[in-house]
């Protein structure tokens, strides 16, 4: 029975449609504006949340670094940052010793960008990074084939060097890297491993890097300045609760260490993952504010639209409802024929918003480095907020067509 | 969903509910109006479109409403057909007490009861002849396949078996006339009324829904016309004059 009702709300449904086929398109375009805005805020959210979860679980989720400065986000650091002294390797070296709450010390250089050449192929992009054998524990990355770097490599500052795929893809498209001599900034250099791969970030791959000894990369480069090259110490806490417990302890050590009086605020900077999530959190806690209101005025406008049509649909068919109520139609009746009526309209425009949010967001993902991805649930709550719009903007409108007095109706020119 | 609430036999409550409140017996006719008045407030004005009506119809009988134009044959219609309320006085139908009823009550009512046949037919524009047919059956929550079963009988009974899938649009006045009789009829309604049947019609196409009417009397339904035409009411069995809002005449005939 309540099948027969939707049945003939369907059939009243298209009917509006039809008969009224640009208002209902306007109508049903609102809706869809409402929900593709939706959809796309959504997936936007989602697409980097989910990208750096990913990259906070690459990065081994919990580590703290420590350099002589904070990283400023954006901002280039200040010329009283830039001329503190450095931390060097002795620092670390006292750290590992004294550290109670360190799991590994991994201290590194840095080179934004290195030249590697082999045979007649050469790229300019990779990281250059010098490196302890630490720093495969401390990062959670791993070197994939071959080995990586030793403490004889270490000891011996050979030159020697672990290849990031990217790197591997530029010179070694159809050969094995393994054993080949290539050159680093004019340097020759034995190939000794290649890393497991680690995917993009942002659209930025991060897999474009090559490694060599700490040592030996300071054998090449006795002076340098940031930010071409920095030297960080990235430690990785025994547990994700000792995080606190292990910056407060490097920061004590490394205030004795470089004699900072008590109560002076430290020369150097010591910064875990939770500032980079506090400034994510910051970062996303603001857009998704803005995009919520963005998508609630859009599904706003659309239901406005809904309820306008529905409105002149009851209008249009007060003789029609006057002619339903004299062959006894109740009021439950005429209320659930509108709603659906209503519902129908909106659905149709969920639908029609729902498609063009997932084909938007498979765009975004292909030719912008902006991650997104719709999430099914994305797509439940979409159906869920078009039927829901359909409902509250049909509810006034269909209970104004329900409670018409039969006589009056039929009365209606 | 409502029509849980219509499936629901409310006859039983009715009848008691009209028990407790009848100060004299329920009646055992047909349909029984006492002392019904209907008044319409104009501004500050009051129009009391019928003074006190109170007359019994009983099962089979072919009854004709006349009186001048504005003497309430409407309004008394629209209370009959339960699509309207009296402002005072006791209104039953096979006993029970519908003056009282709620907005549901009174929908059951005209959708089991009641067939009600408009001057101006008021079918559904773009459902077809079936469909609008159909339409007292689906309030009911008859079944589809029965409720095809059941339109395509009452259409064939007022022979428009061959112009079922038409549109209202596409039927003459006549055939107009004809679906909606088919309607009315459709749910078997104890009484079937036609407020001016034939008044958007040519005199032709009147006789021809006239005969229709005598002969659905003659199969036993029972038959409240009003008309303004002597020759349409000479048809009935009984005769009803009206005069601003009340009965002037009520006369058997044949
Ligand atoms: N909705 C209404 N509001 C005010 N007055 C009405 C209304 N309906 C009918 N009337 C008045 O009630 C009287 C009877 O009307 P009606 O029953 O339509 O007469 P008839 O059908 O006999 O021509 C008339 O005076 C008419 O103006
Ligand atoms: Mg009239």
């Amino acid at each position: 029975m309540f099948f027969d009702d939707l049945k003939e709300s369907a059939a009243m449904a298209v009917d509006t449609l039809r008969a009224n086929k640009l208002r209902s398109s306007l109508t049903i375009l609102g809706v869809a504006i409402g929900v593709i805005t939706v959809t796309f805020m959504v997936s936007i959210i989602q697409g980097l949340n989910r990208a750096f979860a990913e990259q906070i679980e690459a990065l081994g989720s919990n580590t703290v670094w420590a350099s002589k400065f904070d990283p400023s986000f954006g901002r280039p650091p200040s010329s009283e940052n830039l001329h503190r002294k450095d931390l060097t390797v002795a620092d670390a070296e006292a750290i590992r010793r004294e550290s109670q709450f360190a799991l590994s010390v991994s201290p590194l250089y840095r080179q934004l960008a290195a030249t590697l050449r082999y045979a007649d192929k050469q790229t300019e992009t990779p990281i250059l990074f010098g490196v302890t054998p630490y720093y495969e524990m401390t990062h959670s990355s791993y070197v994939g084939r071959g080995r990586f770097i030793s403490d004889a490599d270490l000891a011996n500052a050979s030159n020697v060097c672990v290849l990031g795929v990217d790197a591997v893809r530029a010179l070694f498209p159809f050969e094995e890297p393994l054993d080949k001599e290539l050159k680093i900034d004019g340097k020759p250099f034995r190939v000794i491993g290649v890393m497991e791969p680690l995917g993009n970030f942002f659209g930025q791959s991060r897999d474009n890097s090559v490694f060599m000894p700490l040592t030996t990369f300071e054998k090449y480069h006795p002076d340098y300045t940031p930010p071409e090259i920095v030297f960080v110490i990235v430690l990785r806490p025994k547990t994700r609760a000792d995080v606190a417990a292990l910056v407060d302890e490097i920061t004590d050590i490394l205030r004795r260490r470089r004699r900072v009086p008590a109560g002076a605020p430290p020369n150097f900077g010591v910064s875990t993952q939770d500032s980079l999530l506090d400034f994510y959190n910051q970062l996303t806690g603001a857009t998704a504010l803005v995009l919520t209101a963005v998508s609630f005025v859009a599904l706003m406008i659309g239901g406005i639209g809904v309820m306008n049509i529905m409105l002149v649909s009851v209008t249009e068919r007060t003789r029609e409802i006057g002619i339903r109520k004299a062959v006894g139609a109740t009021r439950a009746n005429i209320l659930w024929q509108f709603l659906i009526e209503a519902v129908v309209l909106t659905a149709i425009g969920g639908a029609v918003g729902l498609a063009v949010g997932e084909a938007a967001s498979l765009l975004m993902n292909r030719y912008s480095p902006l991650p997104a991805f719709v999430p099914l649930w994305a797509v439940v709550v979409g159906l869920g907020i078009s039927a829901a719009v359909g409902i509250i903007f049909g509810l006034w409108p269909a209970w104004k067509a329900a409670r018409l007095d039969p006589i009056e109706a039929l009365r209606y020119e | 969903m409502s029509n849980v609430i219509l499936a629901a036999p409310p006859q039983t409550a009715a009848l008691d509910h009209g028990d407790l409140l009848a100060h004299d017996a329920v009646p055992a006719s047909l349909i029984s109006m006492r002392d019904i008045w209907k008044t319409y407030q104009m501004g500050a004005e009051e129009v009391h479109a019928l003074r006190g009506v109170e007359f019994d119809v009983h099962k089979g009988e072919y009854l004709a409403i006349i009186g001048p134009s504005g003497s309430g044959k409407s309004t008394l219609m629209n209370l009959i057909g339960c699509l309207d309320t009296p402002t005072r006085g006791r209104y039953w139908i096979n006993g029970k007490l519908v003056s009282e009823m709620n907005d549901d009550e009174l929908a059951r009512i005209r959708n089991q009861e009641v067939g009600f046949v408009f001057q101006t037919f008021n079918l559904l524009a773009r459902a077809s002849a079936l469909h609008n047919v159909e339409l007292p059956l689906i309030y009911a929550g008859v079944g589809s396949a029965e409720r095809h079963e059941k339109a395509r009988q009452s259409l064939t009974a007022v022979d428009l078996a061959d112009r079922m899938m038409h549109r209202p649009n596409e039927l003459s006045g006549g055939q107009r006339q004809r679906v909606a009789i088919a309607r009315a009829l459709v749910n078997h309604p104890s009484i079937l009324l036609a407020d001016e049947p034939t008044g958007a019609l040519d005199s032709a196409t009147s006789h021809e829904i006239m005969n229709l009417f005598e002969r659905l009397h003659a199969e036993g339904n029972t038959i409240i016309v009003v008309t303004h035409e002597p020759d349409i009411a000479a048809r009935a069995h009984r005769i009803i004059s009206i005069r601003d809002g009340h009965i002037e005449r009520d006369e058997r005939t044949k």
